[in-house]
């Protein structure tokens, strides 16, 4: 078996020796370092774009957040303007049904008052009316002059006042 | 006919020789070269770009790279990264030498125990001065575990020491032996191709089988020989 050939050992491992420390340092100097280095680029470069992407997300959140706190402090801003609008439009209209209810009423009143003079004149008239009447009916039927004061007096009787 | 062995004989292609030594250039020497090219190319020319998004050949490379950075971790720990650069060139040198022995009429240089035990040697060396020079004589701890009782220490100690001793062998032996088995396999099948007639192509259907396991068995010795001196590398650094 030729690898059991002494003779041949020197040069193969010698040859061995020279060509695996040719090819070490061929590995170790130039090709790992660079393998490497390459590999550490990438590894750094997915890291930076996923740092960049957090950073993004981060931003794209705070935005949402802002937006939604505008949007929530605007809400909150139109809620207070339409209750104070309407709250204002209340107090008019409360304000404006009083000075109704007052304008109203002091008619009522007057008129109530006005009926009742009218009523007393009227009671008035009546009465002086009924005890001329009767005057000059007694004069007439009987002859008999009454005094105004007495034909007053009896007509206010009968009426009942 | 060639015969089986043939394949393995190393022949010279340039004698040369420094202080009665011979160190001739040789077919083994040759194709070692090839391989060392080869790694080279591929480690270097498929980086040259350096894209962040890889194409093909890079995205071999860094599969190579990752793969053996990976081995290197798991099985030793941060500890390790100093040997990453020695590891990977044993990887891809034992891996590219037993591919390359798949090619027909090439010369497999690590189905000779001469390379695959001169290079268990060195890792075996190596270890072993890494363990003494992380822990000092602690380092003989190794063959006589913390712990174990006292009263073992008599097979204990002669064991550990065996199985330590024999940690080279076992990883020259391997690796040699399968390159071997498989070459000498393929060789005497694919003689009895030509040798029946018709027949013949039992014998090739078989040969086409087994030349994809060889070629599994090329890669997986690699690892084999690999993740062992990671093992080996972790003992030292880690004791048990």
């Amino acid at each position: 078996m030729p690898q059991f050939d002494i003779a041949t050992f020197s040069e193969q491992i010698f040859w061995l020796f020279v060509i695996f420390a040719i090819l070490y340092f061929l590995m170790s100097r130039i090709a790992l370092p660079k393998v490497g280095e390459v590999l550490e680029r990438r590894q750094k470069t997915i890291e930076d774009n996923l740092g960049k992407a957090r950073a993004l997300k981060d931003e794209t959140d705070a935005a949402i957040a802002k937006y939604e706190a505008a949007l929530a402090e605007a809400r909150e801003a139109a809620q207070a303007d339409i209750r104070e609008a309407s709250e204002k439009a209340a107090a008019e209209q409360a304000k404006k049904t009083e000075a109704m209810v007052k304008k109203l009423s002091k008619k009522t009143s007057d008129a109530e008052k006005a009926i009742a003079d009218a009523k007393a004149d009227a009671m008035t008239g009546v009465a002086e009316a009924a005890s001329e009447i009767a005057r000059e009916a007694t004069d007439k039927l009987i002859g008999v002059k009454v005094q105004a004061k007495t034909a007053d007096k009896a007509v206010s009787a009968i009426v009942g006042e | 006919m060639a015969g089986p062995l043939e394949q393995f004989e190393i022949k010279p292609l340039a004698e040369l020789s420094v202080a009665g030594i011979d160190i001739s250039f040789t077919n083994s020497a040759l194709w070692m070269v090839i391989a060392a090219v080869l790694v080279t190319g591929f480690m270097t020319l498929s980086m040259r770009r350096g894209a962040l998004v890889p194409g093909r050949w890079q995205g071999s490379a860094e599969v190579m790279y990752e793969f053996v950075a990976n081995m290197l971790k798991d099985n030793v720990g941060s500890a390790g990264r100093k040997y990453f650069p020695f590891v990977f060139t044993l990887f891809m040198f034992v891996l590219f030498g037993n591919l390359l022995g798949m090619i027909p009429h090439s010369f497999t240089f690590t189905s000779h125990i001469a390379v695959t035990f001169a290079m268990a040697l060195v890792i075996f060396l190596g270890v072993t001065v890494i363990g003494f020079m992380r822990h000092g004589t602690h380092y003989l701890r190794m063959f006589f575990p913390e712990g174990a009782p006292i009263a073992t220490a008599i097979i204990l100690i002669p064991i550990e020491i065996i199985s330590y001793f024999s940690r080279p062998f076992s990883l020259a032996i391997r690796l040699f032996a399968n390159m071997t088995v498989g070459h000498i396999m393929l060789k005497v099948i694919g003689g009895f191709v030509g040798l029946i007639g018709i027949l013949g192509v039992l014998p090739f259907a078989l040969l086409t089988g087994i030349t994809v396991l060889e070629f599994g068995i090329a890669a997986l010795q690699a690892y084999v020989y690999t993740i062992l001196t990671c093992i080996y590398l972790h003992d030292a650094i880690h004791m048990h």
